[in-house]
C-alpha cells in the first residue's frame, strides 16, 4: 500500500513538482515560533473557503428571477435536505467574515506590520475588505424578501446620488430603472461570479505577498524560531474550528437565516434596515439632512477609505503610527456607537412605557417613541406575512407559477385587513369585544365607530349580540354615536322581548328562542368556521325557522316576528328591513356590500354606508371584485387553513 | 518556469534559416497586438454592449386611473390609494400591477386634489401617513412632511425636497346607465431620490 503511494506521489512530483510546492507552503519559517495571534489571516480564509463551498451548493438550488428567487430559497428553506443549515451557515459566516476582517485588520495596524516593505499587501488587504463587503450587501437581495429588497433599494438609490454619474450607476447595477429581474441576474453574476472571482485573484496576491515578506513578528525571539506546520497549522485549525463552531450555533440557535415575506413593491416595508454591520452607515446618514447627504454617503466616508489607503506612509514614524492606532479607534469606537444608537432608536419604544413618555410632554421624545412603535409593529406584521406565506407554500397547494406573492396576494388572511383598514376602518371596527385588545394580532381598533364592529359576523355569537338587550345598544352594534338604529325598530323590539322591563320568566323563555334564531342565522351564513351540525343542532336551526317565520309572534307580547319586518326565504317581504335569507352568506354580503341601499338590504334607512360596487363597468367601482371577494372572506374566516383542516358546515336540509 | 543564466532570453534566440528582419519582427509584433485585442477585446466589447443596455431603455410613465373623484371628500385629508398599472420587467409583462401608492388631497370646496407619490424623496422608501394624523412620516430616517407636502422641519429634514406631486387630470366616465362619472388620473412619474429639484428617471 505505502509503495503504491509512494509512486503515485513520485509520479505526481514528476510529473507537477508537488513535492516542492507542499514542501514551499508548509515549510514557512515563523520567527518566534507559532501564535494563537496569528490565526487570524487563516480564519479568514477558512470562511471565505465555506462562503465559496456553502455558496457553491446554494447556487443549485437557487434560481434569479423575481417569480423563482424568493421560491427557491424558500425551497432550499423548508424543503431541501439541511437546507436551513447550509443556508444559515452562509449567512452567519458572512457575519462572521466581517467580524475576522475588523480583528485582522485591527492586528495589522496594531502592530505596523503595514510598513515597507508590506505596504502594497495592506492595500491589496483594504480592497480585499472591499469586496467581503461588496459581497454582503450583494448577497443581501438574493432572496427576494421584502427585508433584502426594501434595504437594497434604499442602498441603491443612496448610490444614485453619486455626483455626475449616480443615475446612470444605478440603471446599470440595477439593470434597469426598476428592481426586477435583472436586478436579480446581475446582482447574482456579481455575487456568485464577479466579486468571488476578484476576491480569490486578490486574495492569491496577497498571500503570495505575505510569503515572500513573512510573518511579521512584534518582539522576535529567535530562539523560538519554528515552522508553519505543524505548530502553526494546528493553532489556525483549531480557531477555524471555534469560528465554525460558533457560527454553527447562531445557525442553530436562530433556526437558520431568516426569509421574510416575498418582496413586494407596492407594500410598504417600514422595518427595512441593512445587515447590522451596516447598520452604522445608515445610522451615520441621518446626520446628514437634504443636500447635505453626498458629506454622509461619500465625501467623509470617501475621505476616511482614502486616509485607511494611506495608512503605511502616515504610519512610518512612530508618532504617525501612534495616530493611525488613534484613528483606528476612533473609527471603531465611532462605529460601535452609531450602531448601538441605531439599535436604541429602533427599540425606544420596547425599552420605554409610552404613560411615561406621554407624561413628560416632551415632542422629541415622544416622535422617537412613534417611529421606534412603527418601526417594532412593522417587523412584528413581516414575521406574521412571512409566517403565513411560508404556510400556504408548504400547503398542498404549493406555489403558484406566477410565484409566491400571488399566494399573499390572493390570500384573504392577509389581504382582507389591509383592505378592510383603508376602507372600511374609518367606521368599523373589528375587535373580539370578550378579550383585551393586546391578545389579538388582526384587531382593528376603530375607538369611535359610526358602524357595527364586524368581528365574527354572521356567527352565532354576532347574531346572539343583535338579540342582546345590552350588546345591542353598545357601540359594537347600534350604540354608536350618531347612530339612526338605537331608536329604531329592532332595538325596541328586543327591548321589549328580553329588556330590563321584561319580567324574569318571559325573558327567559325569549331568550331561549333567540338562541335558537341565532343559530339559524349562523346556518344561513355558512360560514366555513361555523360547529359540525349534528341532528340535536339541526333540530334547533327548524326551530329557529318557525320562529321566526310566526312562531315569535305566539311567544312575545308584542306579538310581532322577524319577517314582519324582514323577508325570509319565501316568507315576509323586501323594503323594511335586511332580507335574512342567506344573511352573511358570501353572496350576501357581496351584495350588501356592493350597493347597501338597494331594496335587498337597507334600502332608504342605509346609514351612511357607501356603495362600494354599484357599477357594472369594474373600472368605475371604489373596490374591484377580487378586493371586495378577499374582504369579505377574510370577515367570514374563509381562508385557507393548513394547521387545522376546517370542517364544513353542512347546510341543513 | 525560470530561464537558466546559460540559456539566452526567448527573443534573442537565432531561429536557423529564418533572417532576424527589423521591419519583419515590428510587422509580427504589430500584427500580434492587434490580432491578440481583437480577439480579447471582441467578447469584452460585446458583452459590455449587453451590459449596457438598460441605459438605452427609456421608462415610460404610465397614466393611471387612480379613484373616483367621490372617494375624494373634500376635507383636506389625505386618502392612500395603490396605482394599478401594467408593468413590464424584463421578458415578463405583469398586467394591473399594484406598481406603488399616492396620496390624494382635497382642499375644500376644490374640484382637483393634489396627488402626492408615496416614495420618499430622501431614499424611497413608502412614506406613511395615518388616518387623522397632521404629517406624513417617512419611516426609514424619519423624515416627516406636512400636509402640503412640504417638510416639516424644511432644510434640517434628511429629504431634501417635499414630497413629489404628480400632475392629475379629471376625466368624465360613463357609467352603465348613461351618465357620467368624474374619475382622477395621475401621471405615475417616478422622481430620482436625493435631489433637491424633481429629476424624472426613464
Ligand atoms: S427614505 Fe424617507 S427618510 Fe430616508
Amino acid at each position: 500500500m505505502m509503495k503504491l503511494f509512494r509512486s503515485v506521489g513520485d509520479w505526481l512530483d514528476d510529473r507537477a513538482g508537488v513535492r516542492k510546492l507542499i514542501h514551499e507552503s508548509l515549510y514557512e519559517p515563523i520567527p518566534g515560533g507559532a501564535r494563537w495571534r496569528y490565526v487570524w489571516g487563516s480564519t479568514l480564509v477558512m470562511a471565505f473557503m465555506t462562503q465559496l463551498i456553502t455558496g457553491i451548493f446554494l447556487w443549485m438550488a437557487y434560481s434569479p428571477s423575481t417569480q423563482t428567487a424568493w421560491e427557491s430559497v424558500f425551497y432550499i428553506q423548508y424543503e431541501m435536505n439541511g437546507g436551513w443549515l447550509l443556508r444559515g451557515i452562509h449567512h452567519f459566516m458572512a457575519q462572521a467574515m466581517v467580524v475576522l476582517l475588523a480583528i485582522h485588520f485591527l492586528q495589522v495596524v496594531w502592530d505596523g506590520a503595514y510598513r515597507a516593505p508590506r505596504e502594497l499587501n495592506f492595500i491589496l488587504g483594504l480592497v480585499l475588505m472591499l469586496i467581503v463587503l461588496g459581497l454582503a450587501l450583494t448577497g443581501y437581495l438574493l432572496p427576494w424578501d421584502q427585508k433584502g429588497y426594501w434595504a437594497t433599494s434604499v442602498g441603491t438609490n443612496l448610490a444614485s446620488q453619486t455626483p455626475a454619474v449616480g443615475p446612470e450607476v444605478k440603471k446599470l447595477a440595477i439593470g434597469g430603472s426598476e428592481y426586477g429581474h435583472q436586478t436579480l441576474t446581475r446582482f447574482f453574476a456579481l455575487h456568485a461570479g464577479v466579486l468571488p472571482g476578484a476576491l480569490m485573484a486578490f486574495l492569491v496576491l496577497h498571500i503570495a505577498l505575505f510569503r515572500r515578506h513573512g510573518l511579521h513578528a512584534r518582539k522576535p525571539d529567535p530562539a523560538k524560531d519554528a515552522m508553519f506546520w505543524p505548530d502553526q497549522v494546528l493553532k489556525d485549525s483549531i480557531a477555524a474550528l471555534a469560528v465554525l463552531t460558533v457560527v454553527l450555533l447562531l445557525t442553530i440557535y436562530f433556526g437558520g437565516a431568516e426569509l421574510t415575506a416575498p418582496a413586494d413593491p407596492a407594500n410598504p416595508y417600514d422595518a427595512a434596515r441593512p445587515e447590522w454591520y451596516f447598520l452604522f452607515l445608515f445610522q451615520f446618514l441621518k446626520w446628514f439632512p437634504g443636500e447635505l447627504e453626498v458629506w454622509g454617503a461619500f465625501i467623509i466616508p470617501g475621505l476616511i477609505m482614502t486616509v485607511l489607503f494611506l495608512m503605511p506612509w502616515i504610519g512610518r514614524t512612530r508618532t504617525g503610527h501612534l495616530i493611525n492606532i488613534a484613528m483606528l479607534c476612533v473609527l471603531l469606537g465611532g462605529a460601535a456607537a452609531l450602531t448601538a444608537q441605531a439599535i436604541h432608536e429602533d427599540y425606544f419604544a420596547a425599552w420605554n412605557s409610552k404613560e411615561e413618555i406621554l407624561k413628560a410632554g416632551d415632542p422629541v421624545q415622544e416622535a422617537r417613541y412613534e417611529a421606534s412603535e412603527r418601526f417594532l409593529n412593522a417587523k412584528e406584521e413581516a414575521h406574521r406575512e412571512a409566517e403565513r406565506v411560508i404556510e400556504l407554500a408548504e400547503s398542498p397547494m404549493r406555489i403558484p407559477p406566477a410565484g409566491a406573492l400571488s399566494l399573499m396576494y390572493d390570500d384573504p388572511l392577509l389581504q382582507g385587513p389591509k383592505l378592510f383598514a383603508q376602507n372600511c376602518a374609518s367606521c368599523h371596527n373589528y375587535v373580539d369585544p370578550t378579550k383585551p385588545v393586546e391578545e389579538q394580532p388582526h384587531a382593528i381598533v376603530n375607538a369611535e365607530p359610526t358602524a357595527p364592529n364586524l368581528f365574527g359576523v354572521g356567527s352565532e355569537a354576532w347574531a346572539l349580540g343583535i338579540l342582546n338587550a345590552e350588546k345591542i345598544v353598545s357601540k359594537h352594534y347600534f350604540g354608536y354615536p350618531g347612530s339612526p338604529f338605537v331608536d329604531g325598530d329592532m332595538v325596541t323590539y328586543v327591548m321589549e322581548a328580553v329588556g330590563p322591563d321584561v319580567d324574569d320568566e318571559q325573558r327567559a323563555k325569549a331568550k331561549e328562542a333567540f338562541a335558537k334564531i341565532a343559530e339559524t342565522l349562523e346556518a344561513e351564513a355558512a360560514l366555513p368556521t361555523a360547529p359540525k351540525t349534528n341532528q340535536e343542532r339541526q333540530n334547533r336551526i327548524a326551530e329557529g325557522r318557525e320562529l321566526m317565520t310566526g312562531g315569535l309572534a305566539d311567544m312575545l307580547e308584542g306579538g310581532m316576528s322577524c319577517t314582519d319586518c324582514h323577508k325570509f326565504h319565501d316568507e315576509g317581504d323586501l323594503g323594511l328591513a335586511p332580507d335574512l335569507t342567506g344573511y352573511m352568506s358570501r353572496e350576501w354580503l357581496l351584495a350588501f356590500v356592493r350597493n347597501p341601499a338597494g331594496e335587498r338590504f337597507y334600502g332608504d334607512n342605509n346609514d351612511r354606508m357607501p356603495a362600494f360596487g354599484p357599477h357594472d363597468n369594474p373600472q368605475l367601482n371604489q373596490l374591484d371584485d377580487k378586493s371586495l371577494g378577499l374582504i369579505v372572506d377574510w370577515l367570514r374566516g374563509d381562508w385557507v387553513r393548513v394547521s387545522e383542516p376546517v370542517e364544513k358546515f353542512d347546510e341543513a336540509p | 518556469m525560470s530561464n537558466t543564466p546559460d540559456q539566452p532570453p526567448p527573443s534573442l534566440v537565432k531561429i536557423p534559416g529564418r533572417e532576424s528582419d527589423n521591419r519583419r519582427s515590428f510587422f509580427a509584433i504589430t500584427a500580434a497586438v492587434v490580432t491578440g485585442s481583437i480577439a480579447v477585446l471582441t467578447p469584452i466589447g460585446v458583452g459590455i454592449a449587453a451590459f449596457l443596455t438598460p441605459l438605452f431603455r427609456k421608462s415610460k410613465s404610465p397614466e393611471v386611473r387612480i379613484a373616483l373623484l367621490d372617494q375624494v371628500p373634500d376635507d383636506g385629508m389625505p386618502r392612500y390609494f395603490p396605482v394599478v398599472a401594467d408593468r413590464e420587467d424584463a421578458w415578463t409583462r405583469y398586467p394591473a400591477q399594484r406598481v406603488g401608492a399616492v396620496y390624494l388631497v382635497r382642499k375644500p370646496g376644490k374640484e382637483k386634489p393634489t396627488a402626492f407619490t408615496a416614495k420618499c424623496p430622501h431614499a424611497g422608501c413608502f412614506i406613511g401617513y395615518t388616518p387623522g394624523s397632521k404629517v406624513f412620516q417617512c419611516p426609514c430616517h424619519t423624515s416627516a412632511f406636512n400636509l402640503d407636502g412640504s417638510r416639516v422641519n424644511g432644510d434640517a429634514e434628511v429629504a431634501p425636497r417635499g414630497m413629489d406631486t404628480l400632475p392629475v387630470s379629471i376625466r368624465q366616465a360613463k357609467t352603465g346607465d348613461g351618465n357620467s362619472i368624474a374619475e382622477v388620473w395621475v401621471e405615475f412619474i417616478d422622481f430620482q431620490t436625493g435631489h433637491k429639484e424633481k429629476i424624472p428617471t426613464a
